[in-house]
């Protein structure tokens, strides 16, 4: 009788353990991965970095060199093809003139949008709103890149483009002629849309996050809506509405298939006009793995291991730095809403 | 004083004005997606696959599903099981570093991992452009969707649930398995569907780890390409056939569809908690 | 009859120990000159009866009949309390009087209120206007996110009530003085008013309403979120002020109301039960039910 229940009470206590370690196994395989990741990263990009050295950032021409003949070029132990030279210059402007862009023109929209599903909308018609903005939000990238190829580059091509050479022709980034659609401008209006939601979506949390008393407050003095909106609850929720930018920002950088299907991709220049074809980092490396298979020295495979890593870098530094500068912010400022700082402000 | 109530009354229409501006896409890609989409659409799609620039899409149908399906049967036991620890042991260094993984994990962008799965999976291991391989690079984008999820959802399970369990004689892991997890599961489920709708969004990482294949997937884990439906949009609009153009809509639509059922389901689950 | 007699004791109200002291010279208070009175018409209304007319006043929100054809007037001067239990119907009263009932879901109204003859409810009145004239302090002091002296000139300005630099600073520099808080704040208005106390934030609440020369001050439980010194210091305020300006104070602390008031009203699920002097509604009530509340027996 004692025995069956010491024998019940051990067996319980190792379903227990068991449960534990299964859990904990979940627990650490976030971190594994991302570790084995990194570590591939960097051991693959390893002799890009050596060879290629400083001129991988600061030149432009992505040149594979001469792949059926010639001595490979050896430095530092590893070896390009010769001729070769590897410059990134070219992806990281079209990056990030292709996110800045994007930004510039999802950032009031989407803030345009959080203030109507926040303060002026009922909760009625604010739900239905905000389950379309989400919904935007879960459209597939390449959905984007269909629209933007069939719809939005003819038009910027026959319509948008000649006319904004013609208004604003005398500033040199809008200078005519329109060569085709594909390009910056059509790749920073993807980019918007699909950002567009994020800045909406979060910025919607940061402005709904200010307690509804403060609201009331400024009714009773007799503020209209849009004071109270305007001079009360954004300059709370302004350090989460930053937020939203950064993280959105963060997103467009890291955008690999609509922007290729929009961009043009170009390959060894660097954009003169809105209308320029671009190329981005993360779509060079869709673009180029097929081509980079068949050099026999292996160094063109490093070198977008090399460009990885630096996409890596800088999306996970912007996803991660950002918040935390805009928390340091806003409590300078003195006032925080406290989702940000998760507690007391 | 008219001039405050003109303001605002600019401010506000100016507001509803940025409404309109972010759903024109949404609606524009819908309208379009169905227009030219629905036209190829028959039976027939379900049925034939994609042989070169005609055919159906079967085969890209059956792939999306086997590689999400595979996909989430390898990333839910562990995200799911990953968000209770982190919610239930709550401090610690495991903990921290599981959040952090899966933050950093979320901003990573897709090609990386494809990049990644590329040439440890497909090139080192040998295992060529395989469904495995996908599914595998599915699995990694999906992880922290499901892990946060399942944290944020059982952290939302009041202590008072829990410490009545437990004082009625309920041990720890009985209590996670029959109380808490059952207050948190529209939570959970909340959290798969939305992993589930960027899987079956993805197109990168697959282009690399899964390959593309006109035929039926044949049941083969490894040096088997598998096809997708978000492939065919990709390649099959840049073609001059109207044929292959109709197949890119048709998929097109069929994924706005995915994409819009997930959705409403999470909507409706989260409804169900309330 | 000059204002001063008149507001010192408008009602006649024998005895009680209520009165407000400004005029006792205490240092705290200045008896500076107001800055001009754009849309007060008290000079006018001084001997035309209450402020505050109330008359058959139905209030629905939410599916609920929360206020059951309320009747009652609120004089000019001094302090109007209005106690009973939770859930009673006298916050959602107070607010009936500035609309800031409107935008509640499901509202709906029958009845009048009319401030100085005029209905609030009435077709085309413009409510953010109305609002400037009745001020309205809450129960929980939130900070605007903006310096002291901003938060209290902020609305003026907003309003149009000061115009240069000099004005708004006399209109700050009144207003602090008129809730005790200049000499606190004063070496420091530019620091944001979030770094006050919860008492002083309240003040500061109740300074930013008083910035706009209002008719009314209606104040909801002011002084349940705050510490005791923090309402000794706010029912101080009220009573220098009930002699310059209307005040109803909705409070749940009956000490209160017998401490500060000069008239009480009881309301009881939505009806006014008794109103009338404190002092009568405290010693020598009418109704049981206004007996069995003021000795604590529920609530």
């Amino acid at each position: 009788m004692v025995s069956e229940v010491a024998r019940l009470a051990a067996a319980r206590r190792n379903q227990e353990w068991v449960w534990s370690l299964l859990a904990a196994v979940g627990a650490a395989s976030g971190p594994f991965v991302l570790g084995v990741i990194m570590i591939v990263l960097l051991v693959f990009a390893w002799p890009s970095i050596v060879w290629n050295g400083d001129t991988f950032f600061t030149t432009y021409i992505w040149n594979l060199g001469n792949l059926y003949g010639g001595a490979p070029v050896i430095r530092s132990g590893y070896a390009a093809a010769s001729g070769a030279s590897y410059g990134m210059l070219s992806f990281l402007v079209g990056t990030l003139l292709s996110s800045a862009l994007a930004l510039v023109l999802a950032a009031p929209v989407g803030i345009g949008v959080a203030f109507c599903l926040s303060e002026f909308a009922g909760r009625g018609v604010s739900r239905v709103l905000s389950f379309f903005i989400e919904l935007l939000a879960g459209v597939p990238s390449v959905i984007f890149g269909l629209w933007g190829f069939v719809v939005l580059v003819p038009w910027i091509q026959r319509t948008a483009g000649p006319a904004l050479a013609s208004l604003l022709g005398f500033i040199p980034i809008f200078r005519g002629p329109v060569p085709t659609g594909m390009g910056l401008l059509a790749s920073g209006v993807v980019l918007g849309a699909m950002i567009l939601p994020i800045i909406a979506a979060v910025s919607r949390d940061a402005l709904r996050a200010v307690p509804a008393e403060l609201r009331e407050q400024g009714r009773a003095l007799g503020l209209t809506e849009w004071e109270v909106a305007r001079d009360l609850v954004w300059r709370i929720a302004a350090p989460g509405v930053t937020a939203s930018c950064i993280l959105a920002l963060g997103r467009a950088l890291g955008e690999t298939m609509a922007v290729l299907m929009v961009s043009g991709n170009a390959l060894n220049y660097l954009p003169s006009t809105i209308y320029s074809p671009i190329s981005t980092i993360a779509a060079t490396i869709v673009a180029l793995l097929d081509s980079a298979m068949t050099d026999a020295t292996g160094m063109a495979i490093h070198a977008l291991a090399e460009l990885a890593v630096v996409l890596f870098a800088v999306t996970v530094g912007v996803n991660l730095i950002a918040p935390a500068v805009v928390r340091r912010v806003g409590r300078q400022r003195g006032w925080v809403a406290s989702w940000v700082t998760g507690g007391n402000p | 004083m008219n001039w405050r109530y003109l303001q605002g009354h600019l401010a506000i229409a100016g507001a509803w004005g940025c409404v309109g501006v972010a759903l024109l896409p949404l609606v524009h890609m819908f309208a379009i997606v169905v227009t030219n989409g629905e036209r190829a659409l028959s039976w027939t799609v379900f049925t034939t696959v994609t042989s070169g620039i005609a055919g159906g899409l079967a085969n890209a149908i059956a792939g999306t599903f086997m590689l999400v399906g595979l996909g989430a049967a390898i990333v839910v036991p562990l995200g799911v099981m990953g968000g209770i620890y982190a919610s239930e042991v709550r401090e610690g260094r495991t903990v921290g570093a599981a959040r952090l993984a899966a933050d950093v994990l979320a901003g990573v962008p897709s090609i990386v991992i494809g990049y990644f799965g590329f040439v440890t999976m497909v090139t080192w291991l040998g295992w060529g452009f395989s469904l495995l391989a996908g599914s595998m690079a599915l699995a990694v984008i999906m992880l922290p969707y499901v892990f946060r999820a399942t944290d944020l959802a059982v952290q939302q399970v009041s202590d008072d649930l829990r410490e009545a369990s437990l004082a009625l004689g309920a041990t720890r892991i009985a209590t996670v398995r029959g109380v808490v997890l059952r207050a948190a599961t529209p939570g959970i489920v909340t959290g798969w569907l939305l992993a589930l709708g960027i899987a079956v969004g993805e197109t990168a990482p697959l282009i690399y780890t899964a390959g593309w294949s006109n035929y039926m997937p044949a049941l083969k884990l490894t040096h088997a390409p598998i096809g997708y439906l978000t492939y065919v949009v990709w390649t099959f609009i840049n073609e001059p056939f109207a044929s292959a153009n109709a197949l890119a809509y048709a998929a097109g639509l069929l994924l706005m569809l995915l994409v819009l059922t997930l959705n409403v389901t999470a909507r409706w689950a989260i409804a169900r908690r309330a | 009859m000059t204002m001063q007699r008149l507001w010192a004791n408008p009602l006649g109200i024998p005895g009680g120990s209520h009165e407000p002291s400004g005029t006792q010279g205490d240092n705290r208070y200045s008896t500076a000159p107001r800055f001009p009175t754009i849309g007060r018409e008290t000079a006018a209304h001084a001997s035309a009866g209450p402020i505050f007319s109330v008359s058959g006043l139905h209030v629905h929100y939410g599916g609920a009949h929360v206020l059951k054809g309320v009747t009652l007037d609120i004089p000019r001067t001094g302090i109007q309390a209005i106690i009973g239990p939770s859930g009673c119907g006298k916050s959602t009263f107070l607010r009936a009087l500035n609309r800031m009932n409107d935008r509640i879901a499901g509202h709906r109204i029958a009845g009048h209120v009319l401030l100085n003859g005029q209905d609030v409810y009435g077709r085309g009145v413009d409510v953010v206007a109305l609002r400037r004239r009745i001020g309205m302090v809450f129960q929980k002091p939130i900070p605007f996110p903006m310096s002291i002296y901003e938060s209290v000139a902020y609305a003026p300005r907003l309003h149009r009530l000061v115009r240069s630099r000099a004005d708004q600073d006399a209109a700050v520099e009144k207003s602090l003085r008129q809730t005790g808080l200049w000499n606190e704040v004063k070496e420091r208005l530019g620091v944001p008013a979030s770094h006050l106390s919860g008492g002083q934030q309240q003040r500061l609440a109740i300074a930013r309403a008083l910035a706009l020369d209002p008719e009314a001050i209606l104040l909801d439980e002011p002084t349940s979120a705050i510490d005791p010194r923090g309402t000794a210091w706010i029912e101080d305020t009220l009573q220098h002020l009930g002699g310059e300006y209307t005040i109803v104070l909705v409070t749940h602390s009956i000490q209160q109301a017998a401490r500060v008031s000069q008239r009480t009203a009881f309301f009881l699920d939505g009806e006014v039960v008794e109103e009338g002097p404190t002092d009568r509604i405290f010693h020598r009530p009418v109704d049981p039910r206004t007996e069995e509340y003021v000795t604590g027996g529920f609530g």
